[in-house]
Formats: C-alpha cells, sequence, structure tokens
C-alpha cells in the first residue's frame, strides 16, 4: 500500500487537526458533573461525517488507508506513555498490587455488566461474544478460531468491535470526563480504569481525567498508560483462558433466569 | 504494512501533532519536533525488535521495553529524552489519531445501520463495565495500599 499515493486524506486529517485544537477544550455543565469536549473528539466526529459514504468526500480506498494508519499510529502513544512511565518505573513498581488487582476489573467488568444486559435484552449466544471482551481486534481473532465469524458468538463479537470502532472512544472521553468532575474517585483509579485496552478509547479516557486534574497530568498518564499496557498485553491469554470459559458458563445459568420465554430466535445482530 | 509505509505514516502524524501542539498547546514546533523525533526512533527500535527477537509478544510490548529503558533512571540519556518528549502533549498526538479514526468510519456504517439497537445498549454496557470495575478496585486497593 502505497501511503503518499493518496495524499489526498492527509491533507484532510491535517486541516481537521488545525480546526480541531484551534477551537480547543469546551466543557458543558450537564446534572452535578460537567461534559468534557476535547480537540481530538470533534476530530472524531468531523471525520466521521467526511466518511459517510453518502457524501463521496473519502472513497473507501482512503478509508482503508486510514483504518492501517491508524492501526500503527497508537504506537506512538505506547512510546509517549513509554516516555512518562520510565522515570517514575519505581512509583509504577510501588502501585504494583493495585494495577495487577484492577486489571480483573478491566477483564471481568465487560461481562459482569453487560451479559446480564445483553441477556434481558434477549440475545442469545451473540450475548458471549459480545460481553467476554471488549472485542478489539486480538478477541475477535479468539471468536473467530473457536466459533468462527459467521457463529452467533462471531457476529456478537463483530457487531461490538463496529460500535467500538464508531462510538467507543466518544462514549468513553464523555464518561470519564463526567465521573472525574463528579469527584467521586481518585483520578489515579480514574487513570488505571482508562487503560482498557484500546488505544483510542485509552487515549480518549485518559485524556479527559488529565483535562480535569491537569495538575496531576503526569502521574495520570503514567497510571493510564502501565494500565493499558497490561490490559492489551495479558488481556489476550486472560480473555482465552479465564473471560470465554467464565463467559459461557455465565450465560448457560443467566439465560433461563434473565432470558425472555419466547426469545428462541436471536437478535439480529 | 511494510517498515518503509509504517515511517512514513508516523511522519505524517508527526507534523500534524507538531502543527497541533503549536496551535493548541502553545509549544515551539521547534522543541516538540526534536521530541516527537526521538519518540519517532524509540517506537521504530521497538518495530525492529518485534521482528528480529524470535520470542513472540505483540509490537506493543517491545515498543513499551525500549521507550521504558530509555527514559528509566538507569539511561544516561533519559533527562534529555524526558524533556523533548514532555514537550509532545499527550491530547497533540491523540488529535491526530482520533481524526484517522473518524476517517475511516465510513466503511463501517452499512453493517451500523443493520444493527439492532440492542446491541448499541449491550456495547455501552461492555465499555462502562470494564472501565467502571477496574476504576473501582483501583480506589479501594490504592487506598488500602496506602497511595491514595
Amino acid at each position: 500500500m502505497d501511503i503518499l499515493k493518496n495524499w489526498r486524506i492527509h491533507c484532510i486529517a491535517l486541516i481537521i487537526v488545525m480546526i480541531c485544537e484551534w477551537i480547543g477544550a469546551k466543557k458543558i455543565p450537564v446534572g452535578p458533573g460537567v461534559l468534557l469536549f476535547l480537540p481530538m473528539l470533534y476530530a472524531m466526529v468531523i471525520g466521521g461525517i467526511l466518511s459517510v459514504p453518502k457524501l463521496k468526500v473519502i472513497k473507501s480506498e482512503e478509508m482503508n488507508l486510514a483504518t492501517a494508519v491508524l492501526g500503527v499510529t497508537t504506537l506512538m502513544l505506547v512510546t509517549k506513555l513509554g516516555t512518562v512511565i520510565g522515570p517514575q518505573v519505581v512509583k509504577v513498581a510501588q502501585s504494583g498490587l493495585s494495577l495487577s488487582l484492577q486489571e480483573l476489573g478491566h477483564f471481568l467488568g465487560t461481562v459482569i455488566l453487560g451479559l446480564p444486559i445483553a441477556i434481558a435484552l434477549g440475545l442469545g449466544r451473540e450475548a458471549i461474544g459480545a460481553t467476554f471482551s471488549i472485542d478489539r481486534e486480538p478477541n475477535i481473532a479468539i471468536i473467530s478460531e473457536k466459533y468462527g465469524l459467521s457463529s452467533p458468538e462471531g457476529r456478537g463479537v463483530m457487531s461490538i468491535y463496529i460500535c467500538g470502532t464508531l462510538f467507543g472512544a466518544v462514549w468513553l472521553g464523555l464518561l470519564a470526563g463526567y465521573l472525574a468532575a463528579l469527584n467521586i474517585f481518585h483520578p489515579y483509579a480514574l487513570a488505571m480504569g482508562a487503560g482498557v485496552g484500546s488505544g483510542s478509547m485509552m487515549a480518549a479516557a485518559s485524556g479527559a481525567i488529565k483535562a480535569v486534574f491537569p495538575d496531576k497530568a503526569n502521574e495520570i498518564l503514567m497510571y493510564a498508560g502501565a494500565s493499558n499496557l497490561l490490559t492489551t498485553i495479558i488481556g489476550i491469554y486472560f480473555s482465552l483462558f479465564i473471560s470465554l470459559p467464565v463467559t459461557e458458563k455465565l450465560y448457560t445459568w443467566l439465560k433461563p433466569i434473565l432470558g425472555r420465554k419466547n426469545d428462541t430466535k436471536g437478535v439480529d445482530a | 504494512m511494510n517498515f518503509r509505509d509504517l515511517t512514513i505514516a508516523l511522519i505524517l502524524i508527526g507534523i500534524m501533532t507538531v502543527v497541533g501542539n503549536a496551535i493548541g498547546y502553545n509549544t515551539p514546533m521547534g522543541d516538540a519536533a526534536i521530541g516527537y523525533a526521538i519518540m519517532l526512533i524509540i517506537t521504530l527500535v521497538g518495530v525492529g525488535l518485534t521482528h528480529i527477537i524470535p520470542v513472540k509478544f505483540p509490537m506493543v510490548f517491545w515498543v513499551s521495553v525500549v521507550a521504558l529503558l530509555a527514559t528509566a533512571p538507569i539511561s544516561p540519556i533519559a533527562k534529555t529524552i524526558t524533556f523533548y518528549a514532555g514537550k509532545v502533549d499527550f491530547l497533540a498526538l491523540c488529535t491526530p489519531i482520533l481524526a484517522y479514526a473518524g476517517l475511516s468510519i465510513g466503511k463501517d456504517l452499512e453493517a451500523f445501520k443493520k444493527m439492532s439497537w440492542k446491541i448499541i445498549v449491550v456495547a455501552l454496557a461492555v465499555y462502562t463495565g470494564t472501565f467502571i470495575c477496574a476504576t473501582l478496585i483501583a480506589q479501594v486497593m490504592l487506598h488500602i495500599e496506602g497511595i491514595i
């Protein structure tokens, strides 16, 4: 793939970045907290609108190129966070127990909240693929290998994957910013929570927390980065050997309790 | 993506980051450009290691290892790297990345339109669940460990 041949899309991206950074962050009070809108969220929304096929602004080969670029550039986030963690590596190690245990929240949180809701809404075995993990690329590979992607489980994982691509980052950015402004949780705890294991979602969530607590920016990025690294690397193995079997078991147990009686056909996911 | 394309992609993101960094965070372009260049080298070394070292770990792992070693207290150049890398605001780096994320959305829209609203609710529950559960445990554990 020749990146520079489709130079138009890079110019569009540059213009989007300039406009969004020029607008800057905006806060809108909602209830007891604030919704924090960061330039990266505008960038995602503007990019998304421009890419609507009906508008014919972005060609489909350009979209594929954007996906490829996105795939490698999250590495720069990893590097940036690495340079924040490096000087404070001792401090990170000191909170090793917290960091390790909160990973259980990352790995099982999707099932704990997602599975009962999915079953109550009437999903069939789609619920397993949908909720066993955060459903990014490595998790798709797991489901694909075990059930195939045209199975109900496969449809479940692909649906959540697409939702994640579309609005995962925006949702987590707004949620994290809102929770941070509510002051219920310590920013360090929120930062660890932000390491959900997807580059763009982690960026949006930790960026929002950082924007609410600018004086703790370094620690927030440090904890979010360390947590995200753990989630990404351990997550592959955890979701294969623990999350998936656990989700299966819980599904067979919860389905008769929460599922609807005449729910023989699965929801078209 | 081959090494050449990867390097070009990261340089493109670099240009956008440095420009955005100057507009949004008032950082001189020179300092930020040096910072980005250093981070680019770290990333490329990490990517290179992934291909050279026979033990199979994801790219993210090796890139992190290089970034950590380069800036850990044992590294003689840690201070310089940290100083310049600090000139590139994390948020300025996120903006171009999410711009590309947005620009790639269109191809998923057709599939998305066919989805039931129920799956969207489930998606929100999945993302909320992973974030909140981890935050809750971290809050309790950091408290027990006396860090907060």
